[in-house]
Order: C-alpha cells, then structure tokens, then sequence
C-alpha cells in the first residue's frame, strides 16, 4: 500500500493505483478526457498533467503509477500552463457552435476551460473541416467537427460491448471517428458512447434538440427496465422525463446501462399515462373519476364478494413495500390465497447477454417472489385459468405492467382476465386492450417508479432503495394506498409510509433543498 | 582523421550482395565463433564496446538488450529498416549492398537475445532493397544458416521480410510494433516498453539496420578494437547521408566524433562553385539546424552535438547553402509533420496542424508579426507533451529555424516574399 501526498495531503492506496485514481480518491480535481474509469488508458488528451517531484517534465496521471513517498502536485503555474496549453490545442479546430450544440452546459470543453482557460484565442488560421451529422447507426448521429478525438467511444466498442464499430480514421488533425466499412454503431450498448463522449459530437437521436440540459433536473433511482437493476440518473422538468442516465454502481451495473433501459422514460410521461379512473359497468360509457372514489367503490364490490371467488394477479413491476401492502391486505382482510404471479415471457425468462441485459423484464421478481413465500402463496396460474374457465372466480384485481412494452401477452391475458366479472385493473399506463373491456371494469391509475418511494430486489438478491423523482400524474396511486382503500380504509394525510423525510423537515422544505442541489447539475465532478 | 570503412569496406562490389560474394570478403565467418560463445558474453561484448543505436535515438544498444526479462518467454528480434527521416538513405544502400550483412548481425544479435524470430520492417517504397533482403534471405535459409539449427548449433532463428505501408511514424519503434501487428500504426503508451511488452505483447528488442550490422564488427574484432574507432562516450563509425547543395552528396562512413565540416569539405567536395555554407541540419529533419558558425565548431558524435542544442540522430546531414530561403525551408519541414502525425495525442495532431497553418500563412503574405512568436510559444509546448517523439521532432526545426534566422521571418512578414530570393511563395514554387 504505497503513499503519496497529492497536493500536500498523505494518501494512502492500492498497489498499482494510477495518479489519476488517487487524485480521484483524495477528492482533487484534475482536467481530462481520454481517462475514463471503465476503460483502458489511452493517455492521448495530454490534459492530466502532473509534476512529481524530482522529475523535469510534467507527467501524465492517467499512465503513471503511484510509487511510495511520491510527491504529486497539479496546483503549480507550470501544470495550469500545461493544462492551458493542452486545452488550447483542444479548442483550435473545435467550432465555436456552443449555443446550438446539445452538449452545451454539460460540456467537458466548457467546464475546463471555465476552469483552465478564459483566454482569447490565438488561432488566426480557418479551423479544419471535417464531416458533419455523421448518421453512425440508429441511435447515434456524430459531428467530427467538434470531436477531441478522446478515443473514448472506439474503446467503449473494443473493451465493453465487444462490437469493434467504431474507429479513427486518417491522420493528424484530418483524423475522424467513424463506423468500419459495412457496419454501423448498432449494438446493444451503443448510447454509452454518447455518455462517455465530453464534448457534442456524440449526440443521441433520442434526446438531441429536445430540451437544453440546464433545464433538466435529476435524481437517482433505479432502472425498471429488467432485473439487473441498473442505477440510472433520469432527467425530467415540468414537461416530463427525457432522458436516463447509468450512475457507477460497481456491484450492479458499473459505469454502464443498456439502451433498452434508456426507453424507460417514455412510458413515464403523461401521454401514455391513465390519468383518471375509469369504471363502466358493461357496456355502459365509461365513466370518469378520481382514482380514490374509483377505489371506494371497487371496495364496495370486494366487501361483497366471497373469499373464493376473489382473486389477485402480481406484476413483478413494483416496490417490495406496495407488494408487502396488497398481499397483506388480501391474506389477511380478505381471507383469499388466491394470488397469482403473471409471469411475461417465459421463454427468455433466464436469459443473459453476458454485460447486464436480462431476460427477465422486471425489476423486482424477486421481491414478489420473497413477499409471496412470506405469506405461504404458492397458487398457479394454471389454477387461475380454471377458476375464470368454471366462473368460479369472479372479481379479480390486477396489479398491472407499468411497462407494457415488455408484456408482449398483454392483450391476450387481458382478454383471459376479462372473463371475470369485476375486474378492478390497477396500472399506470393506458392500453387499448383495456379500454375494449366490457365487463365490469374499474381502471385505476397508479404511481411509476419515478414517484414513489421504494426497494427492488435485482436477480442478485441486492435490495436497491430508490426515492421519488417527481410526480406526474397527482391523481395515481400507490399499490399501497390502493390497497388501503379497497380495504375501504382511509389515506392518512400526509400518507404515513414517508420512511425517507426526515422527521423535522416538511415536504416543501425537502422540495426547496433538493432545487438548490440540481443547480449544480452541469457541474460534473466525475466527467 | 579520414574515411574509415568498416561497414562498407566492400560495398563497391557487386558480388557482395550475393551470398557468395559476401562469404568471400570474411562474411558468415563471426557466426560460427559467436554462436560457440555464451549468449551473455555476446551482450556484455556489446555493452563495452559502447555501440549506440543507430536510428536517431542513440541509446546504448548493450543496455537495450539488458532490459529484457530474465525468463524463457518467447521473445522478438525487430530490424527497424523503415528509415523515414527526411534525408536519411543509409538504410537502403546498406540492404541494397550488403543484405547477408544484416542477417549476419540479426543472427548473432538473436543468439545474444535468445530470440528464435525475426522481422525486418522495410519502408514500403524500399521496393528493391526488399527484393535484396529477400532473395538473400532465401539464399541464407539454403545455406542452412537460417531456420532450425543453425550450423549445427542447436540454434533457431527464423527472419522475415515485413513490407510497410509508408508512414513516418512507423519507424517510431512502438508504432512499428502496431504496424507490425497489423493495427493502425501509431505509437504506444510507455510503459511498458517493448523491452518488457511490445510485439504481440512479448518481450522485443528493436534495433536499426546499421546497429544490427555493426554487432558483426564488434564480436568479429572484438569491443576494444571496436572503441579504437570515435571518441570514449561514442565508438565507433556511423554512416552519414550527406545531402543538399554539396558538390558530392551520398553516403560516408566516418568514426564518430570527425569534424562536421570536414565531412562537408573532404568527403562532400565543399560547398557548390560560388556559394556558401549558411545552415546544415546534422540528424535528420527533426534535428535543430546548425549556422555555419556553429558548423565550424561541431564534431559528428552524440555528445558535441548535443552541446550545440542538436542531436546526431539518424546521421541524416542535409547542408543549405545562402541560396536557401530558411522561411520555404521550414514550410516544407512544417507540412511534413502535419502530414506524417498520428493524430493520436492532442498537442501533436493539432500543434503540427496548426504550425503548418501559420507558417504557409506567413509563406503566402498573409502572416503577422505575432506569428512568429506564436510558432515559437506553440512548438515550445508541444515539446516533450506526447506518447512519441514526433512532436518534439516537428517543434525542435520550428524553434531552431526561427530563434537562429529570425531576420529571414520577420522580413518575409514585412514584405511578404523571401528575403532571400526576393520572391514570393508562388514565384518560388511555380
């Protein structure tokens, strides 16, 4: 474990442990590019520049190793100079398109030249032209121009998706990223490229001209797309989601996430969303009202029904604390044991890609699986079948898939499920299998992931807590307060589970806290 | 002090390319007496004779060789032939001449090593020089001097011919190794060196034609015999390219340490009728010029050399006479870098760029006097910032140009044509 001082603090680390970790360990900034910590070191920015004691010349961070008692600086006029200098070489033949280019304000550029530069440029020469809205695949869209040519994204493709798309071609300031002849960035993986690229020229389809990022809030929770359970960043404001992030969790999902995960946002906002309950009596129109009253009367049905007749239906697409709730609520109000695990494609359910992508399209299998182990559940869908086949089932209520997209049987168990004759339908999004009902129907909307509190229990067994982002849709409900109110009992206000406030602090005050913090969201410690 | 051949001693003959002809003149005789010898005598041998590397970097080719691990891991013998300095020919007479030279020494230099593989990387223009080096290694292989059990020595060692595809940085030694490998040539990062990983992540050593060759010599004549010829820190003799406005231009073998300007005047017949001598860049392109008085005082070897601010390098000498406009000089030196970077570090992809720029804006009227210490400050900061020596090499003329000819700059700023011919860029080139 050898030491070093860094800026004239002792640390202490790993053998082997480049300066460029221990800087990130003893918490000094130091400028970069190339470096990142999921990939190999290319050592081409020349921007982590450092002196070490007893040496002449400055040295890079990235590619040198911590030996004991060395002594690291990079605070010196001769390191900014250096620094400068670098960023300098950076920004000749970078256009100066900020106020149109996507990455503006989260900008590596932009930060380090705050930090480093605020000079006038010396370049009196016309810059390089290079290629311009490069179309790389069906997620990504490049401008050479403002590329630094980090070799980030072409490492991404070798070292992580192992897809080898990407290359620099030519040479000297005429080099340019681009797709080997014959293919295009199409992988899996491919908008990682897009994080990991610190200036514009990565730019994705998705999210490019869509909203400026200083108007962008974020918060961390967890990613509902499978049951890896990556740790993401989403982005929203008061138009809604747009965007999501993977946030380093080394036990999870590392620096990265797939692109599946990163369509989880749609779902989200309220064009997909059921905002008021519905109920209709057979044919009748629909009838629109809050989702507490639709409760209520839903509640009037189940009071009424007989304990075999009744029967619940789990996704596995929501928190360990609403499954505890409902399960609760029907084993013990009800009486009934007849709660059943709709299980969506079976067939890839065990599937693995080998980096994080999962078979399994839910977040929290098994979190439903330990709840319903705890209350003894062991009912079969087969079992299910029968009963709705015989009539002896007859109101069922059902937790539904937030994302639908990953129930491709949806509309057929919708149909299945409809031979009931009360279904009480909880989901956060809107189908038009659902609006097709003709039974007696209560569609009551309920909270996604990104407003509610919660734990998902990835296919590791890792307990994930997330906290809520913001609301979207007021109206909606949470499983557990849904679950209340079909027991016909009363929401306390503020609803008691608010296990992540602290006690002295009200709602608003955490609001206000949390505002002051996403000021600093531009401001990207780790790049 | 004269001439001293010892590389090229039978070089006039042109049966000494043929196996034969080279067998008649003493060659393949130090084989078989190097291979009866321990291959850590071999090394030792060479470290006394103080032989340096003769590709432009000057290290010491003994210490090279130490650096490998003390394992049996399979390990790479690399001739680098791709001689891309600007002004540099050496290389290619020597394979074209004598190419069982070469082999010989990479024979013995592999034994020392314990390498059982070998790859020349030839430049890819050096088309005939490759024809050479492969019909004689065809030849050797017959000879049962190359392949398995090498006279009968228990010895292995295979040698091929690897054709490049014509890049500057290719003869950077790393970036050789990426070439070779069949990647995108551009340099690696260091550590680790190749000593320790380079080709296909084995130990390699990579030594230049003529260092190779010399190894011959030192094991035939012995190191002390060897240290007879130059001075105590740099033995031997080294071949010089001697170019540019001398009557005799070519290539001479002189003992390190001969005076610059008798190179010039004995060996390169003086200067042409009526001119004379203004600047000499003495290692290849990248090598800082020298003035004419600084000439006077130069002697061939590393460390004169350096005293001047300028190296030895290749043995590249390139000599200007006071027709030469110092401005055009550097804009041909400055396009050549900006063509021949890697792109792979920042400072040299954009620094070599962005020199080039001013310097052809200063060549095509439109400069100003800011340029001129703009290129100073931009090549200072490209200096010793980057995986490779390339920037250096393409700031070190920049500096070296405009600090010793600045009047020739600044006139040129001014008027907008040479100070010299006193015409402007187009009239000098069209």
């Amino acid at each position: 474990m050898p030491k070093c001082t860094i800026n004239g603090k002792e640390v202490e680390v790993k053998e082997g442990t480049s300066i460029i970790e221990a800087m990130q360990k003893s918490g000094d900034r130091i400028a970069h590019y190339c470096w990142h910590p999921g990939l190999s070191v290319a050592g081409v920015c020349r921007l982590c520049m450092v002196e070490i004691e007893g040496n002449p010349r400055v040295q890079i961070a990235c590619n040198t190793m911590v030996t004991e008692g060395m002594k690291i600086n990079n605070t010196s006029e001769k390191v900014k100079d250096a620094v400068k200098w670098g960023l300098d070489f950076h920004l000749i033949n970078h256009p100066l398109d900020c106020p149109i280019c996507d990455q503006a304000g989260e900008c590596g550029l932009q930060d380090q030249y705050m930090e480093y530069g605020k000079y006038d440029p010396e370049m009196a020469e016309p810059k390089q032209k290079k290629h311009k809205v490069v179309d790389l695949g069906p997620t990504v869209v490049l401008d050479s121009e403002r590329c630094i040519l980090c070799s980030r994204c072409v490492r991404f493709t070798e070292e992580v998706s192992k897809t080898n798309e990407l290359g620099i071609f030519n040479r000297g300031d005429r080099s340019e990223i681009g797709c080997h002849e014959g293919v295009q960035l199409n992988n899996k993986y491919s908008l990682n490229t897009v994080d990991i690229c610190p200036v514009g020229a990565l730019t994705s389809k998705d999210f490019r001209f869509r909203q400026r990022v200083w108007y962008l809030k974020d918060a961390e929770t967890v990613c509902n797309g499978c049951s890896t359970g990556c740790n993401v960043k989403v982005y929203y404001n008061k138009e809604g989601f747009f965007r999501v992030k993977p946030v380093y969790n080394e036990q999870v999902n590392g620096h990265w996430m797939c692109d599946e995960g990163r369509d989880i946002y749609k779902f989200v906002n309220k064009e997909h969303r059921l905002l008021k309950a519905q109920t209709r009596q057979g044919s009748a129109n629909w009838n629109e009202m809050p989702a507490g009253a639709a409760a209520k009367a839903a509640h009037e049905v189940l009071k009424g029904a007989s304990a075999d007749s009744l029967a619940l239906v789990l996704t596995a697409q929501y928190t360990v604390e609403e499954f505890e709730a409902i399960v609760a609520t029907f084993v013990n109000e009800f009486k009934t044991k007849k709660v059943y695990f709709w299980i969506n494609n079976k067939e890839s359910f065990d599937s693995f890609d080998g980096l994080l992508l999962r078979g399994d399209k839910n977040p929290n299998t098994k979190g439903l699986l330990k709840v319903l182990e705890k209350h003894g559940l062991t009912a079969t869908w087969a079992e299910l079948t029968q009963g709705l086949a015989s009539g002896a089932i007859k109101t069922v209520v059902v937790a539904g898939p937030e994302n639908q997209s990953a129930f491709p049987d949806f509309a057929e168990r919708v149909k299945e499920l409809s031979k009931a004759q009360n279904l009480i339908w909880l989901q956060a999004g809107n189908h038009s299998a659902l609006q097709a009902l003709t039974n007696n129907v209560w569609l009551i909307p309920t909270k996604t992931f990104v407003e509610k509190d919660g734990t998902f229990i990835n296919y590791a067994g890792l307990e994930q807590k997330f906290k809520k982002a913001t609301t979207i849709v007021s109206e909606a409900l949470t499983l557990t307060e849904a679950a209340l109110l079909l027991a016909g009992k009363n929401l306390a206000i503020p609803t008691a589970a608010q296990p992540f406030l602290p006690t002295n602090q009200r709602p608003d005050q955490v609001a206000l806290e949390a505002r002051k913090k996403n000021e600093f969201v531009f401001k990207r410690g780790s790049l | 002090m004269a001439e001293v051949k010892m590389l090229t001693e039978f070089y006039h003959l042109p049966e000494y390319q043929t196996l034969e002809g080279y067998k008649a003149k003493g060659g393949y005789q130090t084989l078989p007496k190097a291979l009866k010898m321990q291959p850590q005598q071999i090394i030792d041998e060479v470290k006394t004779s103080g032989l340096r590397g003769r590709g432009g970097a000057g290290f010491p080719t003994g210490m090279k060789w130490g650096f490998l691990p003390k394992n049996n891991e399979p390990r790479y013998l690399l001739c680098n032939a791709d001689e891309g300095e600007p002004g540099t020919f050496k290389d290619r007479m020597m394979m074209e001449r004598a190419p069982h030279q070469l082999i010989e020494g990479m024979i013995i230099s592999a034994f020392a090593i314990g390498s059982k593989k070998g790859y020349i990387y030839v430049r890819g223009e050096y088309v005939f020089p490759i024809d050479c080096l492969r019909k004689a290694i065809q030849e050797a292989y017959s000879a049962g001097l190359l392949g398995k059990n090498i006279l009968g020595s228990g010895f292995d060692f295979d040698l091929d011919v690897y054709r490049g595809a014509g890049a500057y940085i290719c003869g950077e030694e790393t970036g050789m190794i990426s070439s070779l490998e069949g990647l995108k040539g551009q340099p690696k990062l260091k550590p680790p060196f190749p000593a320790v990983q380079g080709y296909l992540r084995k130990p390699t050593i990579v030594n230049n034609v003529e260092t190779l060759a010399a190894v011959t010599y030192i094991i035939r004549d012995g190191a002390a015999a060897y240290r007879q010829h130059g001075t105590e820190k740099s033995t031997g003799t080294k071949l010089f390219s001697l170019s540019g406005n001398v009557v005799k231009p070519g290539n001479y073998e002189v003992p390190l340490g001969y005076p610059l300007m008798d190179l010039l005047m004995k060996e390169g017949g003086g200067m042409k009728p009526g001119r004379k001598l203004k600047a000499v860049i003495p290692g290849g392109s990248s090598a800082p010029v020298l003035t004419a008085d600084e000439v006077a005082k130069a002697n061939l070897d590393y460390e004169s050399l350096a005293g001047l601010g300028t190296m030895l390098g290749s043995g590249a000498v390139i000599v200007m006479d006071d027709s030469q406009c110092m401005v055009d000089m550097l804009g041909v030196l400055t396009h050549f870098y900006a063509h021949e970077s890697c792109g792979q570090c920042t400072p040299c992809r954009e620094g070599t760029g962005w020199l080039n720029k001013i310097l052809h804006s200063i060549l095509e009227g439109r400069g100003r006097l800011q340029d001129i210490d703009l290129l100073i400050k931009v090549a200072d900061n490209m200096k010793g910032k980057t995986i490779c020596a390339l920037s250096d090499a393409a700031a070190l003329p920049v500096l070296s140009f405009v600090t010793k000819f600045r009047d020739e700059f600044e006139f040129y700023v001014r008027e907008g044509r040479s100070k010299v011919k006193g015409t402007t860029y187009a009239e000098m080139h069209h």
